[in-house]
């Protein structure tokens, strides 16, 4: 899963960063970081319900990617690109 | 008192609402004013109301909360300059960052954020806590009921602000009366409150001016914006903002959320044997009895939804409409405090999103934390009734709980 940041709608709420600290970094002002975050698996509830309680829609959830990297794992196991 | 409705609002956008004078807005006993209020989902999603500030003034209110956030973020349109502290004195300055627009805005903000950033409140945790614990087990070991408000909430709430800006614990209960003058009293006693509260930040930046302390006033009286210290009538308007916004907000949600408590023994139990959901219960709490208006002026005509918005019109963004519409939240008139994906605006949207919201929200969870740790079960006093009312700043008093 991956989240996509949009800084310029962030208004230093961080209620994601208090769902999801080791997720959600923010600049000593309390705003997010720049750029998208990828999210590990073990972290992607927390992840979605910190992105979720964003009250500005800051965060995009992007899950598609998900379904292009399951198509390249499940190409790669199966030997997908040596055909 | 209210003013006659201009020519360019429609009649049929009229209606008989108002945060100041309708039903359950004025002192009421047991009352419940966020429950009053969500009734504006019945009328349509924007009216016009023409008595809806504290001086008699008409409004255009929003109701939903993805309009709100439209007006909120559009400040280009909707400012937020309209003086409302200065304007009891027949001044004309802003207090700030809240009444500046972008950009001279984002400068302030920027040089005040890092002292109440998030990272900055877990720094100031431990003596939060140590606010609560001493004046709850004073209480505890005193007697088997009190007055939550004036022996816990505002004591509580006050010192720590106190403590944050520099100023002794001594003066305390004068601090609250001068926020209590300003906030709810009538005309000369609220002009008198606001001159005492305007000469004391005054003299505070003076003294700090010429005996820098490790404070607050100090902070500001140094600090350097384009490579100049502030004016005068700026560090005036940081000083008197972070004075009346620390005053009595945090004290009134912790009131509103212990007489949910005690009314709701269910949930009581549930937060004291289960104290790991009280930070997601203190958000539900927060939406449910959010206390502030929000006030934009219009600078340009603009056709806003269907309202004909014209240049100098006030709006309102009541945080208690916007936190009961039913098109953001599942059951708003329902309180669940396991609700997730609660994008509740408490604390406003937009860039002027409370610089405070950080510490309030810790203020309000270690309060309702210590309190649930240390007081057995608790219920509203036989024979007693808390005292609820609406206005520009919601409130509860006379709060009288008991234990066994």
């Amino acid at each position: 899963m991956r989240i996509i940041v949009h800084n310029d709608k962030c208004q230093g709420h961080a209620r994601c960063w208090a769902q999801a600290p080791d997720v959600f970094k923010l600049d000593d002002d309390g705003y997010i970081l720049r750029g998208d975050i990828e999210v590990a698996e073990r972290d992607e509830l927390l992840a979605t319900r910190g992105a979720r309680s964003c009250p500005e829609r800051a965060l995009e959830i992007d899950r598609a990617f998900d379904a292009l990297l399951d198509r390249f794992l499940f190409n790669q196991a199966c030997g997908g690109f040596n055909t | 008192m209210s003013k006659p409705v201009p020519d360019h609002v429609p009649p049929e956008m009229v209606r008989d609402f108002s945060l100041f004078t309708s039903p359950g807005m004025g002192p009421t006993p047991n009352g419940d004013p966020h429950a009053a209020v969500a009734c504006a989902h019945d009328a349509p999603p924007i009216f016009y109301s023409p008595n809806n500030t504290r001086d008699g003034r008409g409004t255009w209110v929003i109701t939903r909360a993805k309009d709100q956030r439209r007006v909120l973020h559009d400040t280009a349109t909707f400012s937020s300059h309209r003086s409302i502290f200065a304007s009891a004195l027949g001044e004309n300055w802003p207090m700030i960052p809240l009444e500046l627009d972008p950009p001279a805005h984002g400068v302030f903000r920027s040089l005040l954020n890092p002292l109440l950033s998030p990272k900055r409140v877990i720094v100031l945790e431990p003596a939060i806590r140590e606010r609560a614990v001493a004046l709850i087990d004073g209480i505890s070991a005193a007697s088997t009921s009190c007055d939550v408000m004036k022996d816990f909430a505002f004591p509580f709430a006050v010192s720590i602000f106190l403590s944050f800006i520099g100023l002794p614990d001594e003066r305390l209960d004068t601090f609250v009366g001068w926020g209590k003058d300003l906030l709810h009293g009538e005309g000369i006693k609220r002009t008198a409150a606001a001159r005492t509260i305007v000469a004391f930040i005054d003299d505070l930046a003076a003294m700090r001016r010429k005996e820098p302390a490790d404070d607050f006033m100090t902070f500001v009286v140094e600090a350097k914006v384009d490579g100049r210290l502030l004016t005068d009538e700026e560090v005036r308007g940081i000083g008197v903002l972070v004075f009346v916004a620390g005053l009595d907000t945090v004290a009134t949600a912790i009131g509103f959320d212990l007489a949910y408590l005690a009314r709701n023994p269910k949930d009581q139990q549930l937060l004291r044997r289960e104290p790991d959901r009280i930070v997601l219960a203190a958000e539900e709490l927060l939406r449910a009895y959010s206390t502030v208006q929000m006030i934009r002026v219009a600078k340009k005509d603009i056709d806003f939804e269907g309202a004909p918005i014209r240049k100098g019109d006030y709006i309102s963004c009541a945080t208690m409409i916007a936190n009961r519409d039913p098109a953001e939240f599942a059951n708003p008139n329902t309180i669940d405090l396991a609700r997730e994906d609660n994008r509740h605006t408490a604390f406003a949207y937009g860039p002027h999103r409370c610089l405070g919201s950080h510490l309030a929200r810790r203020e309000i969870v270690i309060g309702l934390e210590e309190w649930l740790s240390r007081i057995p079960d608790f219920r509203i006093k036989e024979d007693t009734a808390p005292i609820t009312y609406g206005g520009h700043v919601f409130g509860i008093e006379n709060l009288i709980l008991a234990w066994s």
